[in-house]
């Protein structure tokens, strides 16, 4: 009898809570093991016990060991737990002595392997029929002819040079870099010119690629860039077999030493010439060669490998402190994918850095590893490179080139110690920008108390689409060549070899920054990712390297503006102004009298405001750069398709609540002037999410058609008919009115609710005569109509909380004791009224709040769980976001809100810590305490805890829910939208159908009970909303509105409280209160257990006779019944789906 | 599933309806329509000797698992044939007193959504109970003459009720606040009476409606008491005075650190299992 076990643990959402306590870290079959465990009484597995020391382990005398590491602890490290966290990291990432041996025996054999190849006689470079079959030149040779000769010969020598010497590379990927020396035979006499040396160096590669592919020791032999420099290939090489994944040698050919002359290299010099570049015959016009900087840099990066690696390793090599620090560095750098691509931040890069405040004494070798990794956050912080280069070389020898000339060849400026290479060459100033906002970012959360600085500086990852608001891909790339010539960068498509995608960057770059002014705050972009092919193939070509994205970080200040202010008209630089805008820029006649260009831009709502990015950026691509708007992939917006209206599809909604606010503004105005009223009124109090911006639907004004309803004309209300679909649902907002403390009011709990009751009716009675507003009073509340909006005023008396506190002890003292009803109605007065006003505070320094909280609210209740967590709860978790962004910044779009709010959800560890949502920052150093009084109470708090300033200990909003079970379904399933979400909105074929990951599963449910629309008054907000649905008694006229609209009525609302009141113990119900048309019910197996007969359990229940015992069991065909009867007329079927239960 | 139907519904004829023992189960549908049916338990309503009871012995039926939509007025009704019903009541455990007859406010104490209740029926004799237990069913809630709402209809009709008569409602919060006024005046006035005058023993009762307010007999108020002795004393003491002082101090704060590194270390062990160093 029963369901069978299996199921119910795979549901995970069903159960008795003991036992599945556990299943909230154990996914699938894991938690059946666990949740056995924890039946034989060990206790709870992945839940922190708090710490018991006996007294003579706590007082011992501390030996010299001990002393000296809690010192060493204190001087070099933030916190003991931070010292351990970064211990542990490094073991992770650090290769182990057991593979460095296996990879050492490789790189041997490799050395022999290569210095075995034959050589070949000498041929004109034009001439590569030598190269065999099944090898291509890794290099696209444009223009095809150059003068001289290549022939191979074994390297003259082949050294091991990079991190891997240095231990401080890092897994997962580890890579070993070997340089090989061209003997000088091969190489020619200027041989820097026109790509001569590269082509040399590629058909080396070639020749080498070919023999060691027959070699049986390799499992792979391929192609790669070096850095993704399209005129430097390298071999990559991999064992054969199961160490196929263990390494990769990269081999990169650099000519012998002293070979080029530096003084040929220098940024101000030409080596790659017009004429032979464009194919002409040189013209002796005399005009003056462009320089090639970033070709000279590629050259010389070849000839300073050796002794970059000397430098590395001397000031490195000893310390371990130093290597712990650049390490710690990669992972940073890799978590923010910095490091990757051609002009990326690569651990090279932060190496020499690392070397460099060596070498100016800002970091001393005795530091520890985070203690490196801070200094250099400080320094990357601090300094601008883009602005104020820095250099390795402290000669001062006057032949050298000054800073300044490399400034004006390069935007990033980092000399080596030869004084001639800028090892930032291909690192474009928005990338260095980049680096220098998150080493900004990380300094803050470093400088901060915060207690997991760690994990958000170096475990959480920050990809692009997660770490901007806005993002764009230009598709297809090819577009970009034609931008190239528009934007007329011969000169760079000349210096970088032909690519147009790295030489039209940084213009691009700079055009958007330019032109989105004081809207952005960071413009990042993606760089090309480094490919691999087959040695059989042609080199992938540049449009090849798919995408490239754009990220933008927007200034929520700047993004209010739909004006863009020139110039006065009479000023020189209106005519740049007018240039740089084209048709958009038009002559304005301004208040103050001022004639200025200007721009506007077409934008009525915040949501289409969020979105003049888009307009400002595909105008300047299309003026500019020749990119049509079909090439721009513009994703900032496009979930706010969820949280529009159906009729006002422009905007989000936040103009509606804005209005509603106002109205209620109004209202408390009213309150507080009232005259009449035997005691003033103290605070006037809004208490609803619309007050608070985050009701996911807005309310519009009410006009009823009275045709469509019963009328109670002598209490002046509408009532819904039972002949006509379901009326509009109209939920009050409730407002709660706190009065003047007096000695009149009554000391007892029941005349105190007759006081506010009478004091509900005289507040009726006092609108409607002074200001003619149509009232209605109960006991509890008053509902009042104005301007079509309800509210529902609930008169407070401050004390009643505590007078329903009060217990005589039987000594005739009096003291207070919370009782639920004490604290539901301190709940209701006091802490929502203030969290309300809080999050409204919120929403007016963060516009995006109201967005991102609605979404993340709307995707729960989508899911059916809108029951089981309060909306309370899910707005803390969206102000969580906005007032505790690290390692991010704020967001300032709802899009990128809500995949973090999915992240979060999905990997927030709610079983150990309490979410802490710093409220207008009123905690400051009690988190600590807070942390451990929640270890010390955590069984007896509920499973999600949010930690307020004013809820320091309870965790008001989730004491009735969610569940284990529940909180477990929502974060595997926040963990399985986000992937699905990030991805579509990364293609850049369009998102495709973004309302996917909104569509609950519903193949886990038991019985599916489907409603007829007809009596779902939110029919049309379901998420694929209806195109049609029923009249709902709406006018769209201003009609005469005396009477009071209904109110609350909600067909499926009111069948649910039913459904779980009479088989709350048997099943739990999920249900999307916005236009669901399903209710899903989930058998709960423990109840399906046959019970013994008590009259306490026979709810639902029948006698049944099992082995010869009589037991109950739940009387499912009758209850499958009762579904249909509780719900007549709403209920269009109940489907039973499975068959877990048996009769 | 049918099929399953039609064998049960041929084991029930073969064996009859199963009931726990002592008590006797009646089928009940919400109509004609329906298939299945749930079972009211009943039995007549005893207790052992010596505990109370308000219910009357020998005529009080007790049913259990009456379902949602079976009113009082209902099941009246579907019992009347085995004799005049004189009561029903409906609650939601089964409870031995008899509740307060005095009539719950319907402003102030809203009737609760009813789930599966227990029943108390009071037949006016002792053989309504006997022919009740003997009923073999089914019986139907709502028939062609006594319809019974539900779904749509029902709740259209609650909310007809919830829309409130002011007039109504002003009059009983006028009379509660009448008597409970009077009721105080009445507890003033004997308060005041009494006030200095000592009882037998010779104690006199002091009140905070004295001359002189003396302090309120409350928890916080003693606890506030103690709070400020307490700093009192701790503004008199010298720390750090004695050596022993000194020493115990710093002894104090390596165990906080060792306390602080096992509670470390513990986090690690878990990260460690969770796998949460590794950062890609």
């Amino acid at each position: 009898m029963g369901p069978a076990h299996k199921g119910a643990q795979h549901r995970g959402t069903a159960g008795e809570p003991e036992v599945m306590a556990s299943a909230l870290e154990g996914i699938g079959k894991e938690g059946k093991k666990e949740s056995s465990k924890k039946r034989s009484g060990s206790p709870v597995e992945g839940l922190l016990q708090p710490v018991k020391l006996s007294r003579a382990e706590l007082y011992k005398e501390p030996t010299n060991e001990e002393l000296n590491r809690l010192r060493e602890t204190e001087s070099l490290f933030h916190s003991s737990l931070l010292r351990l966290q970064v211990e542990e990291l490094l073991k992770e990432v650090r290769l182990s002595e057991k593979k460095k041996e296996r990879i050492d025996a490789f790189l041997q054999k490799v050395n022999q392997r290569i210095m075995r190849v034959p050589s070949t006689p000498e041929t004109e470079l034009t001439n590569q029929a030598w190269l065999r079959d099944g090898v291509r030149v890794p290099l696209h040779q444009v223009p095809y002819t150059v003068k001289g000769c290549f022939r191979f010969l074994p390297p003259a020598q082949v050294t091991v040079v990079g991190s891997y010497l240095l231990g401080t590379c890092i897994r997962p990927d580890i890579n070993v870099d070997v340089a090989l020396t061209m003997p000088r035979e091969i190489l020619q006499d200027k041989d820097g010119l026109n790509q001569r040396y590269f082509r040399k160096r590629a058909l080396y590669l070639a020749h080498l690629a070919h023999h060691l592919s027959q070699d049986p020791l390799f499992g792979s032999v391929r192609f790669s860039y070096t850095n993704g420099c399209h005129l430097k290939p390298s071999l990559l090489l991999r064992p054969h077999g199961k160490d196929e994944r263990l390494v990769t040698v990269r081999l990169h050919p650099c000519p012998p030493p002293d070979f080029f002359r530096p003084c040929r290299l220098l940024p101000s010099k030409n080596n790659v010439r017009t004429a032979w570049y464009q194919g002409q015959s040189p013209s002796g016009d005399g005009s003056p060669e462009p320089p090639t900087p970033h070709y000279n840099t590629w050259v010389l990066q070849d000839t300073a490998l050796e002794s970059h690696a000397q430098l590395l390793s001397t000031v490195l090599g000893s310390a371990s402190g130093l290597k712990d620090g650049v390490a710690l560095l990669k992972v940073w750098l890799r978590q923010r994918e910095l490091d990757k691509g051609l002009g990326g931040f690569s651990g090279f890069l932060v190496s020499m850095l690392v070397a460099f405040l060596v070498s100016t004494h800002k970091i001393h070798t005795t530091m520890s590893g985070y203690q490196v990794l801070r200094s250099t956050l400080q320094f990357l912080a601090s300094t601008d490179l883009t602005v104020n280069g820095i250099s390795l070389c402290f000669s001062s020898d006057p032949s050298l080139p000054a800073l300044a000339d490399f400034h004006q060849a390069f935007p990033v400026v980092f000399l080596d110690s030869s004084g001639r290479l800028n090892l930032c060459a291909d690192v474009t100033a928005s990338t260095c920008h980049q680096v220098q906002h998150e080493a900004r970012l990380s300094m803050v959360l470093l400088d901060s108390k915060a207690d997991d600085g760690f994990q958000l500086l170096l475990m959480t990852p920050k990809p692009m689409v997660r770490a901007f608001d806005h993002i764009l891909h230009l598709h297809p790339l090819s577009r970009l060549q034609a931008a190239c010539h528009r934007l007329k960068l011969w000169p760079e498509l000349q210096d970088h070899g032909g690519d147009y995608v790295s030489a039209a960057l940084g213009p691009l770059t700079t055009l958007l920054e330019q032109g989105l002014g004081s809207r952005l705050h960071l413009l990042a972009h993606s760089r090309p990712p480094v490919s691999e092919w087959d040695i059989s193939q042609d080199p992938p070509k540049h449009r090849d390297s798919g995408v490239l994205t754009l990220g933008l970080l927007l200034r929520p200040e700047g993004l209010t503006s739909v004006l863009e202010l020139g110039p006065e008209a009479d000023q020189p630089e209106a005519a740049d102004f007018r240039q740089f805008w084209g048709s958009r820029s038009e002559l304005r006649r301004f208040q103050d009298g001022a004639i200025r260009e200007a721009v506007v831009w077409e934008a009525a709502s915040m949501a289409q405001k969020r979105l003049i990015p888009h307009q400002v950026v595909t105008h300047l691509l299309t003026l500019h750069a020749d990119i049509p708007d079909t090439c721009v992939h513009y994703t900032g917006g496009l979930l706010d398709a969820l949280i529009q209206s159906l009729k006002e599809t422009f905007s989000t909604g936040e103009e509606a609540l804005a209005a509603a606010v106002r109205c209620y503004d109004d209202l408390s105005r009213l309150l507080w002037g009232l005259e009449g009223l035997p005691l003033t009124v103290s605070a006037v109090q809004g208490a609803h999410p619309v007050l608070r911006y985050t009701e996911v639907f807005p309310p519009t004004a009410v006009r009823p058609a009275y045709s469509f309803y019963e009328q109670l004309q002598e209490r002046a209300s509408l009532l819904p008919r039972p002949d006509k679909p379901c009326p509009a649902y109209v939920e009050p907002m409730t407002v709660v009115c706190h009065l003047e403390g007096s000695g009149q009011w009554p000391q007892d709990a029941e005349a105190i609710r007759r006081v506010r009751a009478a004091f509900q009716l005289r507040l009726a009675e006092l609108l409607t005569q002074q200001h003619g507003l149509q009232c209605r009073a109960t006991a509890t509340h008053t509902d009042v109509l104005k301007d079509g909006f309800v509210f529902r005023i609930r008169v407070a008396y401050q004390r009643e909380p505590q007078i329903l506190r009060e217990m005589r002890s039987p000594e005739g003292i009096i003291s207070l004791r919370d009782t639920p009803a004490s604290l539901r109605l301190e709940r209701d007065t006091r802490q929502l009224p203030l969290l309300t006003s809080t999050l409204h505070g919120l929403q007016q320094q963060h516009p995006a709040f109201s967005g991102v909280a609605r979404l993340a609210k709307r995707w729960v209740r989508a899911q059916l769980l809108g029951e089981e967590l309060t909306d309370e709860s899910l707005d803390l978790v969206a102000a969580a976001l906005f007032l505790h962004p690290e390692p991010f910044t704020p967001p300032s779009s709802p899009q990128v809100g809500f995949l973090r709010f999915l992240f979060l959800i999905s990997t927030f560890d709610w079983k150990n810590n309490p979410l802490i949502v710093n409220l207008n920052n009123e905690l400051t150093e009690e988190q600590v305490e807070i942390r451990s009084v929640f270890l010390a109470t955590r069984t007896k708090l509920p499973v999600m805890v949010i930690i307020t300033p004013q809820d320091r200990k309870s965790s008001v909003w989730t004491q009735d829910g969610p569940s284990p079970q529940i909180l477990h379904q929502l974060m595997v399933l926040a963990a399985e939208a986000l992937p699905v979400l990030e991805k579509q909105l990364m293609d850049p074929q369009g998102p495709g159908d973004i309302r996917t990951v909104f569509r609950p599963p519903l193949d886990m449910y038991d019985v599916l009970i489907h409603l007829s629309p007809r009596h779902i008054p939110r029919h049309r907000q379901a998420v694929d909303s209806p195109a049609a649905s029923f009249c709902r008694g709406l006018l769209s006229e201003p009609g005469p509105s005396s009477l009071m609209p209904v109110l609350g009525y909600d067909p499926p609302q009111l069948y649910l409280v039913q459904l779980r009141e009479a088989f709350g113990d048997l099943a739990l119900f999920f249900y999307d209160q916005h236009g669901g048309k399903v209710i899903g019910v989930l058998w709960k197996p423990t109840s399906f257990q046959p019970q013994p007969l008590k009259a306490s359990n026979t709810k639902g229940r029948m006698v049944v006779s099992q082995g010869g015992e009589l037991v109950m069991v739940p009387n499912v065909e009758a209850i499958l019944e009762d579904f249909a009867i509780l719900g007549e007329g709403l209920v269009q079927a109940v489907e039973a789906r499975s068959e877990r239960w048996t009769v | 599933m049918v099929a399953r139907r039609r064998k049960r519904a041929a084991r029930e004829s073969e064996k009859g309806i199963l009931s726990p023992p002592g008590y006797s189960a009646i089928p009940i549908k919400f109509s004609e329509k329906q298939q299945s049916s749930h079972y009211l338990y009943v039995r007549e309503h005893k207790v052992r000797e010596g505990t109370k009871s308000s219910w009357p012995q020998k005529r009080t039926l007790f049913v259990l698992s009456v379902p949602p939509y079976c009113t009082e007025e209902c099941l009246s009704r579907l019992l009347s044939p085995c004799g005049p019903v004189q009561s029903v009541e409906l609650q939601e455990k089964p409870d031995l007193a008899e509740s307060p007859k005095e009539p719950k406010s319907k402003f102030f104490h809203p009737k609760p959504v009813p789930g599966f209740q227990v029943a108390y029926v009071v037949f006016q004799k002792p053989r309504g109970v006997s022919a009740a237990l003997a009923l073999k069913g089914p019986l139907l809630v709502s028939t062609e003459s006594h319809p019974v709402k539900s779904g749509i209809h029902k709740w259209i009709r609650d909310y007809a009720d919830s829309v409130p008569d002011p007039e109504a409602l002003r009059v009983e919060v006028d009379t509660f606040m009448e008597t409970y006024d009077e009721k105080m005046a009445e507890e003033e006035a004997k308060a005041k009476e009494e006030e200095g005058v000592p009882d037998e023993e010779g104690w006199v009762k002091v009140t905070r409606r004295g001359r002189r307010p003396v302090l309120p007999r409350t928890e916080a108020a003693s606890l506030r008491v103690l709070e400020r002795e307490k700093r009192k004393r701790a503004r008199k003491e010298l720390l750090n005075f004695y050596a022993w002082q000194h020493r115990e101090t710093k002894m104090e704060h390596l165990a906080q650190l060792r306390k602080k590194f096992q509670e470390d270390k513990q986090r690690i062990e878990l990260m460690r299992a969770q796998r949460k160093f590794r950062p890609y």
